[in-house]
């Protein structure tokens, strides 16, 4: 055994108590996209467990093809994980596999690459500072019109698809509106008012909760206007927004990746910020990351000098809609017109519990129409880089979705994470069908701002 | 365009020239064949075993599932179907380095047919799937194993699959209409067919429950319900597991008919309240009883709570309906991934699945608790009590050698015990690879031969998921059993005769014989030398043994009444009848099953039955006539079938006395059982051809409270064919929709209703708003009684009966051919089952117009045939009858067939073909 096999062993070792929790049951197979298409079992949850455990007995080696193939065809979605009667740990152990997996073989240039720009902020923040100019330039959207016989490459086509995906979008006006509708000011630091007090904060009411906003690599990076929409919109629903300096990436890329030395430093940071700004709630507006920092406990179980302060911080973890849908929901603001279709990121859905969370945002929008959409528990195929690693079958999952969302009719597409809005655009956009997609929070914001009008 | 996701693999266990195939059939996607990656195929639903196999297909289409028969067969490889891997008998196991074809991309639902409430598959759509696909039409798909939201519908024909919802509605085999199969010789066939009148033996019922030995169903047709009107779900909390089954003979001795009864014991509840699927079980109980009642809305109430009471008097500490649709949902959500959550207890569980006469569940399940305390092992049960379909899983761990030997002994004496209790080793899990071993425990040397038999008359050379269901060392021999091929002309001993009936005869006292002229009185026409009535299985032994011997050639026969079944102008030496072997053998109501001796006649038993408050609901033609063996034997069926089942779905068990003499007792008394192959769905209907009935267990029901009958008259046909659809295609749960004649020359749609006083008076009104009209007449119980009991003597006497099978959604076209051909005749009549698209017509036919009446005949069967129905002639004079004979439309999978019939009847002693 080399020493890869037997750290990647030992790893998997580790969690023999929820590796044989399962029971091979198969209830986890048609919650497996990739199963779905592709009907191997060895790409479905049960086969991969099965192949994580044969790498445990000694029987495969984590370098072997089928090892690769199928742990890092894993779109790490985990529907399968509320399926599962016997409670595995998926995306836990697969987090695990992906570290092993990666010892034994070098990951792919591009997914190193990446890893590297996330791992380091100052990277990071000059990389998204080339992708804002890039995108404010209008290329990417230009490459993603053309057809395909244009002479761009399919990945570059779909990484320039998804930058165009990211540019903010426009919501249609009031119904007969009398003024052109003023463009949103994404950047506009000033909280919009909303309609009435909320019933929950009166005026002697004890001092409002404190909320920390974690603004995230990708999303502080390419799409700050929700951010600043997340603090509007607490701040209107009677929360304290805290400014948390010190904070940077949630590690959960690196994590997905099986790159968990990376992923802890990060993880630590984060601790160490959070705990530094003082805030009673720490705020998620991008699901992955939400996922991710709700899991610092387990990530960082085996640090004792981090453990019980990681698993503080992830205690008080929660995605937005669940802030606000504390005290009877959000406050209700201005007609937003719109035929809006939901999409649920697995990372909310399935890796958090949250389920409704933008139909519970959007429920205080005026006008907006939800159009249900087909499937919308089922992965977009985003998936981190998924779309950029395992192309073929990513653009399969993200066509499936892009023919169900037309198939909705609806103008628009919510969804609240970065990775999916800028997936599903892209899938939109190169489809020929550019539909806007909006975070929920945006649409509440804007939604507030017309009351306030 | 097929992205290539696949690279070729490092090592491989099949010969590269069959990859090569498989590849080029399935494409690149569809093949696994690298040695790493089939690791992932290693086990299925049940991991004690480690099996892997030398490639996977996963072919797309018909056509590609032959071409992966062929290819596997030409390398002389076995082959073994797998669905979605989650049996629990290791049934989809390939041994031997077998290749798998895997039904995982045959997921399509191919028709969907509201009208006739049927659906078209391919094998690898998912159970849960399929039900949601076709809720938006308001119907369901009722058989829902505790593994539906993963298992496909391909796994649950293999597997003869039941579920919780079984108890009402029964198991898969009765919602499988037809099945386009793949032999193992690479050829496709299709058996059964709704819309069709069965030709030749139930191949269909006999494929379901297979195990995939017998071929791959590649297309599946099933039979849809209308979605429940209204549910009522309760939960009984018990201190005692005995008492919880003690419960469960209260409600079913009651006369309740649940949809299902489960309970779930003290082990299980902790684990499920453990896991995701809480279902809000109270975790200090030693069981939980889990009821529910479904149907028309009004009446539910009173169901549940008299439930409620009879739970209470079991012993529950409590017991309460589920208020919300939520909490209902929970509820069965809890039982239904039982199975998964104990892995939060132990990492390695054996689950059995032995089935036992319901009141001895109290008995049985002490005998588990005492058997597990006595190895030191942790048992839980969680089973479908209404069925006697007990699960103890049995909790290990693997790691530990000395846990594993407990458990093998565990296991075989919890099987012990339920069979002494006269039940049997697999109600819905199957035989597979686990219990093969145990098969010889309910099985004799007899009935194993002829299981066998059956699989080699599918798969004469052993291909299909070798290794399975049948123990290795009661194989035969290759170079006899196998290859003895039937002769395609073998002795037929139908028409003429060669030896004397003297020495059968000579085997009876003289007062038990008829001969010449007594006989063929006796016989109704059907010619015969002889009748002779034996009193014992003993007797009729010798006699089937002495004229096998001797040549004589025999029809089996209870009263005489369908001796010209499967007979056309054919006659016997000697006619054996059974109406003197008449004895109920074991009745105990409370088990809603009754065994008795073949010649039980139908009004004693419906009297024993009528005695304890229960009823046969069979209104099959000739049924009042005749005997039990000859209701098994003829295996027809009257407009009830759609709402109780069919003869077949509620016969358990069958006991014959083969061509040969051979006594083979198939099934049991027990209402699920997949012990081995199902040959008594093959003996049920096979009309005299492979055996003499002598014993027969049946499924009883509760006698409804309130029955009522609702005759709209119309002048118009048209308008009373469209009354009679409109109620069949609406949701009300009604038991029959027939047309029959009314007064003054007019039809009538009569529609039944059975139910509780006030689920029938609610239909009643709601039957008589989807009419749009008011009944001409409404015969309320005893009335409605006396009709039905008249309609099934309609054929009776009739000189002429044609029998017109189609979709029921054809009823109006059919009925009008029906007409044209009863005006043909003297008092010629029509009726139709509108549910189940027969119309029948009667009649004398005139003497001087036999041509012409043979003619339209033709012409009508030319008509139907064109319309994918049949038509059959059920009586007819001798004249003509030898005419039409020759019309009846071709014997499907007749080399199948002819197999089958060599292996009851070798030497072709009795005189009745194949029907």
């Amino acid at each position: 055994m080399t020493s890869s096999t037997a750290a990647l062993a030992q790893a998997v070792k580790e969690q023999e108590q929820g590796l044989m929790a399962c029971v091979h049951c198969g209830f986890c197979l048609p919650a497996c996209p990739t199963y779905r298409r592709l009907g191997d079992e060895a790409d479905s949850p049960r086969g991969r467990l099965y192949l994580m455990q044969a790498v445990v007995e000694g029987r495969l080696t984590a370098d072997s093809d089928a090892f690769q193939t199928h742990i890092s065809r894993c779109l790490g979605c985990r529907a399968c994980e509320p399926v599962c009667p016997s409670g595995v740990a998926y995306g836990h152990l697969l987090e695990l596999a992906r570290h092993s997996a990666a010892e034994a073989r070098r990951p792919p240039l591009l997914a190193r690459l990446l890893l590297t720009v996330f791992g380091r902020s100052w990277l990071t923040r000059l990389a998204m500072l080339a992708a804002r100019l890039l995108r404010a330039v209008g290329l990417p959207a230009l490459v993603a019109r053309l057809g395909p016989p244009a002479a761009v490459p399919g990945p570059v086509r779909l990484g320039m698809a998804m930058l165009a995906a990211s540019a903010p979008a426009r919501p249609p006006a009031p119904s007969k509106a009398v003024k052109p509708p003023r463009p949103p000011a994404p950047d506009d630091p000033k909280p919009a008012r909303p309609p009435r007090p909320h019933p929950s904060a009166p005026d002697l009411a004890p001092p409002p909760p404190t909320v920390g906003v974690l603004a995230g690599c990708v999303q502080a990076g390419l799409f700050s206007r929700v951010n600043h929409a997340t603090v509007r919109v607490l701040e209107a629903n009677g929360y304290r927004v805290l400014p948390m300096p010190g904070q940077g990436c949630c590690g959960a890329l690196h994590a997905h990746a099986g790159d968990l030395g990376a992923a802890r430093a990060l993880a630590r940071r984060n601790v160490v910020a959070i705990e530094a700004a003082g805030v009673d709630h720490l705020a998620m507006n991008a699901s992955g990351c939400g996922a991710a920092v709700a899991s610092y406990g387990s990530l960082l179980a085996g640090d004792p000098a981090f453990a019980v302060r990681a698993a503080d911080v992830a205690a008080r973890t929660m995605d937005v809609s669940q802030l606000l849908a504390r005290q009877g929901g959000p406050a209700p603001g201005g007609p937003v017109p719109l035929a809006a279709t939901c999409d649920a990121p697995c990372h909310l859905l399935h890796a958090q519990g949250v389920e409704g969370a933008a139909e519970t945002l959007l429920a205080a929008v005026p006008e907006l129409d939800l159009v249900p959409l087909d499937n919308a528990a089922e992965c977009c195929g985003g998936a981190g880089i998924y779309g950029l690693s395992q192309r073929e079958l990513g653009s399969r999952i993200a066509s499936d979705k892009v023919h169900a969302v037309l198939a909705t009719g609806a103008d628009a597409v919510v969804t609240a994470n970065p990775g999916c809005m800028m997936q599903i655009g892209a899938g939109l956009r190169l489809a020929g069908k550019p539909l806007p997609v909006f975070h929920p929070v945006e649409l509440l914001d804007e939604s507030y701002r017309r009351a306030a009008r | 365009m097929t992205p290539r996701l696949r690279e070729p693999p490092a090592r491989m266990a099949v010969p590269a020239s069959l990859a090569t195939v498989l590849a080029d059939i399935c494409g690149p996607e569809g093949v696994v064949l690298d040695e790493d990656r089939l690791l992932a195929y290693e086990s299925d639903g049940l991991t004690a075993y480690r099996h892997r196999p030398g490639a996977v297909a996963l072919p797309r289409t018909t056509e590609e599932v032959q071409g992966v028969v062929k290819a596997v067969a030409d390398h002389g490889l076995p082959l073994v179907p797998r669905g979605a891997g989650t049996g629990l008998s290791g049934g989809a196991l390939a041994l031997n380095r077998a290749v798998v074809l895997g039904t995982a991309r045959m997921n399509r639902i191919l028709e969907i047919d509201p009208a006739n409430r049927r659906a078209v598959l391919q094998p690898g759509v998912i159970n849960a799937d399929l039900s949601a696909a076709v809720a938006s039409h308001g119907l369901r798909y009722t058989p829902d194993p505790s593994s539906q939201t993963a298992c496909t519908i391909g796994g649950n024909v293999a597997e003869n699959s039941g579920g919780p919802h079984c108890l009402k509605h029964g198991v898969t085999s009765r919602w499988i209409t037809a099945l386009k199969v793949v032999l193992p010789d690479g050829s496709t066939t299709l058996l059964g067919g709704r819309g069709r009148k069965p030709q030749g033996y139930d191949l269909t019922g006999l494929f379901v429950g297979s195990e995939g030995c017998f071929g791959i169903a590649v297309e599946i047709e099933v039979a849809l319900l209308p979605v429940a009107e209204g549910v009522r779900t309760l939960l009984a909390v018990f201190d005692r597991i005995e008492d919880a089954g003690q419960a469960v003979s209260n409600v079913v001795g009651a006369g309740l008919l649940p949809a299902a009864m489960e309970i779930i014991d003290g082990p299980t509840i902790r684990a499920v309240e453990d896991s995701v699927y809480a279902a809000g079980y109270p975790v200090d109980a030693e069981a939980v009883l889990v009821v529910e009642f479904d149907g028309a809305e009004a009446g539910l109430d009173r169901q549940a709570e008299r439930a409620v009471e009879l739970c209470r008097r079991a012993g529950a500490r409590e017991a309460k309906s589920a208020r919300t649709e939520a909490a209902r949902v929970a509820l069965w959500k809890g039982r239904k991934k039982a199975f998964g959550a104990m892995g939060r207890i132990a990492p390695d569980l054996l689950v059995q699945d032995s089935t036992v006469p319901r009141t001895k569940l109290p008995e049985v399940l002490k005998g588990i608790s005492e058997t597990a305390e006595r190895h030191d092992l942790v048992v839980a049960n969680v089973f479908h009590a209404g069925d006697g379909n007990l699960h103890p899983n049995i909790l290990f761990d693997r790691r530990d050698p000395d846990q594993l030997a407990k458990v093998e002994k565990a296991s075989k004496e919890i099987m012990r015990l339920c069979i002494d209790a006269g039940g049997t080793i697999t109600g819905e899990h199957g035989v597979g690879l686990d219990k093969k071993h145990h098969m010889p425990l309910v099985c004799g040397p007899g009935e194993l031969e002829v299981m066998w038999g059956a699989r080699r008359a599918f798969d004469p050379d052993g291909r299909m998921n070798p290794g399975k269901v049948l123990p290795d060392e009661t194989a035969p021999e290759e170079a006899t059993a196998a290859r003895a091929e039937p002769p395609a002309a073998s002795p037929d001993r139908g028409r003429s005769s060669g030896g004397s009936p003297s020495a059968v005869l000579e085997l009876f006292p003289a007062q038990r014989v008829l001969e010449d002229d007594e006989a063929r009185a006796w016989c109704g026409g059907f010619a015969a030398r002889a009748v002779v009535f034996p009193e014992s299985v003993d007797e009729l032994r010798a006699a089937v043994r002495e004229a096998n011997q001797a040549g004589v050639s025999v029809a089996p026969a209870g009263c005489g009444g369908w001796l010209w079944a499967g007979g056309w102008g054919r006659q016997a030496d000697v006619v054996v009848s059974t109406q003197r072997m008449n004895r109920v053998r074991l009745y105990d109501p409370a088990e809603l099953t009754m065994t008795a001796e073949a010649g039980l006649g139908w009004d004693a038993l419906a009297a024993t039955a009528a005695a304890n408050g229960q009823w046969l609901p069979v209104d099959a033609p000739g049924s009042r006539e005749g005997t039990l063996g000859g209701l098994v034997a003829a295996g027809v069926s009257g407009p009830l079938r759609g709402h109780f089942g069919a003869v077949r779905d509620n016969v358990l068990g069958v006991v014959v006395v083969a061509g040969d003499g051979r006594l083979l007792r198939f099934g049991g008394r027990v209402v699920k059982n997949v012990a081995g192959y199902d040959l008594v769905r093959l003996l049920t209907g096979s009309r005299g051809s492979l055996g003499v009935v002598t014993d027969v267990s049946i499924r009883l029901f509760p006698r409804p409270e309130a029955v009522a009958t609702l005759l709209f008259q119309d002048a118009t046909v048209a308008r009373v064919v469209e009354a009679a659809r409109s109620v069949c295609t609406s949701s009300l749960p009604v038991a029959a929709v027939e047309v029959v004649q009314g007064d003054e020359g007019q039809l009538a749609a009569a529609v039944r209703i059975v139910g509780g006083r006030e689920e029938v008076d609610d239909l009643h009104e709601r039957v008589v708003d989807q009419v749009g009209a008011e009944p001409a007449r409404a015969l309320l119980d005893a009335q409605s009684d006396a009709f039905h009991e008249e309609r099934t003597r309609w054929e009776d006497a009739a000189p002429l009966v044609v029998r017109m099978t189609v979709l029921p959604s054809l009823l109006a076209r059919t009925v009008d051919s029906a007409r044209r051909l009863a005006a043909l005749l003297d008092d010629g009549e029509l009726c139709a089952d509108a549910a189940g698209g027969v119309v029948r017509v009667k009649g004398s036919p005139r003497s001087q117009k036999i041509d012409q009446l043979a003619g339209a005949v033709d012409q009508a069967c030319a008509e139907l045939h064109s319309w994918g129905g049949t038509l059959s002639i059920s009586h007819a004079p001798p004249a003509l009858g030898a005419r039409l004979d020759s019309s009846k439309a071709d014997q499907v999978p007749a080399l199948l067939n002819r197999r089958l019939k060599a292996l009851f009847d070798p030497n072709s002693a009795f005189s009745h073909r194949c029907p």
